[in-house]
């Protein structure tokens, strides 16, 4: 019996494997001279509905209401997002400038496929709270698969070879699909924009966090990892989220609170 | 032991199946478009003639006059100002729609020079009879996929796209956010001001 459960697994791998490199080649390029590839669909069959009924909230958006965000202590939080932004631009900005020239791009890509294997209990557990059991075990497989064949996280064939993505699950997240209101926004010191729920997701979260078990080394260790790690994602994205939403905004500090909300809204739903 | 091989077998041909693919997309007018904008784009940026730091504003006013036909400013303009429009004159409306593309124009245009080797993949487009929805994902070199949703709108037939979703964030509602609580707190001519200042700038 566990002789033929092994053999299934393996060829339920190999069948896997086989059917990504087929999707792979498969796709059709629109421009062939660009290093820029257009691909229809990836190889699955699309979704045409010309039957919109249903979708009906999503389609007639002419919702042409605001829908203010509970903000009471707003001028609190325009003053935290004042200094937030400073230190980005005159602190953080720089530290992950010369970190980038020290660096190679690659290595840090490394560091952060490393930190997010390490931390898949946090999005583990919370699939299984929100009772998505396939994505659970996505998380499960993705951590068996990139800490062994992915020499200890730093890369991601789960990813590459397997087409298992990650689960961006979190706390807040979980909150947020049991149907907790966002609460008031706030404004963190150095963390950013959040709101009540999403906080107590944080605070939630850091249970589950393996690099909470740092602080047996040092009080301190748990929060310069989670610095170390803002800095390596910062570098990677280079500042173009964050910059290209506050340069464009005749309010920034609405711009990134609204961002975040609609950004919060979509990852729940999903 | 048969019972297990038949789920073993019925196992082998479910994934049997997942090989047989179909590569091809029935794409319907708005998909189309959208995917004629981002071709022509890219030509631009890729177009060897244009390349290069002396070039840089002469790639971006080629860039805009091959996109700007294909968004719906006034529409955007207007949903953006959202319970605000209905009060404004009709020279008020047109200068504000200019101030909105211009906002635009400045804000994105530029951004798009960092744009290059992505791939962009479709993956579904709702349409009926006025409204459609294409929604695709954006790879970047750092293999991070950033889903991308083009809201289009037809006229009589023409397709033109009215808002862009990324990750979830409509650019319309950002706006809308910023203008309302701009003008819950002053006036319109101070909205404009605004506005007229960021165009400068960019």
């Amino acid at each position: 019996m566990a002789r033929l459960v092994f053999y299934m697994f393996i060829s339920a791998l190999i069948m896997y494997t086989f059917t990504v490199s087929t999707y792979a080649d498969g796709a059709p390029a629109s421009q062939g001279q660009n290093d820029t590839t257009i691909i229809t669909n990836n190889g699955k069959k699309p979704v045409e509905e010309t039957d919109v009924e249903d979708e009906e909230s999503e389609f007639v958006d002419v919702e042409l209401e605001t829908v203010f965000i509970q903000d009471p202590v707003q001028p609190y939080n325009r003053a935290i997002f004042t200094f937030n932004d400073k230190a980005y631009y005159y602190f953080f900005r720089p530290i992950y400038k010369g970190y980038e020239v020290v660096l190679p791009e690659k290595a840090r890509l490394g560091v952060r496929n490393f930190f997010t294997n390490v931390r898949t209990p946090v999005r583990l557990f919370n699939c299984l709270f929100q009772g998505k059991f396939k994505g659970a075990g996505t998380e499960a497989l993705r951590l068996v698969i990139n800490s062994t064949l992915g020499v200890a996280g730093f890369s991601d064939p789960a990813k590459k070879y397997f087409e298992l993505d990650i689960q961006d699950e979190d706390f807040g997240q979980t909150l947020g699909r049991y149907k907790m209101g966002t609460g008031p926004h706030i404004e963190w010191p150095f963390l950013g924009p959040s709101n009540v729920r999403d906080t107590i997701g944080l605070v939630g979260d850091i249970a589950l966090d393996p690099i909470t078990l740092l602080f047996l080394v040092n009080p301190f260790a748990p929060t310069g990892a989670k610095a170390f790690m803002g800095v390596n994602d910062l570098s990677i994205d280079k500042g173009d989220t964050y910059e290209s939403l506050v340069e464009k905004a005749i309010d920034p500090y609405i711009a990134v609170q609204d961002a975040y909300t609609q950004n919060r809204s979509k990852k729940i739903r999903e | 032991m048969k019972r297990k091989r038949n789920i073993f077998n019925l196992s082998m041909i479910v994934f049997f199946i997942m090989f047989v693919t179909s590569t091809c997309l029935l794409a319907g007018e708005a998909g189309d478009l959208v995917k004629q904008t981002i071709d022509k784009g890219l030509n631009i940026l890729k177009d060897p003639s244009l390349a290069g730091e002396e070039k840089l504003a002469e790639r971006r006013e080629k860039l805009w006059k091959e996109i700007r036909p294909l968004f719906d400013m006034e529409e955007m303009a207007k949903r953006s100002l959202g319970r605000y429009w209905k009060d404004r004159t009709p020279e008020e409306r047109e200068e504000f729609v200019e101030l909105f593309t211009e906002l635009l124009k400045n804000a994105y245009v530029g951004k798009t020079d960092t744009y290059s080797g992505e791939k962009i993949i479709f993956l579904r487009e709702r349409q009926d009879a006025k409204y459609s929805k294409v929604q695709t994902n954006f790879i970047t070199k750092t293999a991070k996929e950033i889903a991308v949703d083009f809201s289009l709108l037809s006229n009589s037939g023409e397709w033109k796209i009215y808002d862009v979703t990324i990750e979830g964030v409509s650019l319309v509602n950002n706006y809308r956010s910023q203008f309302s609580n701009v003008l819950v707190k002053s006036s319109y001519e101070e909205l404009v001001e605004k506005m007229r200042e960021k165009g400068l700038k960019g």
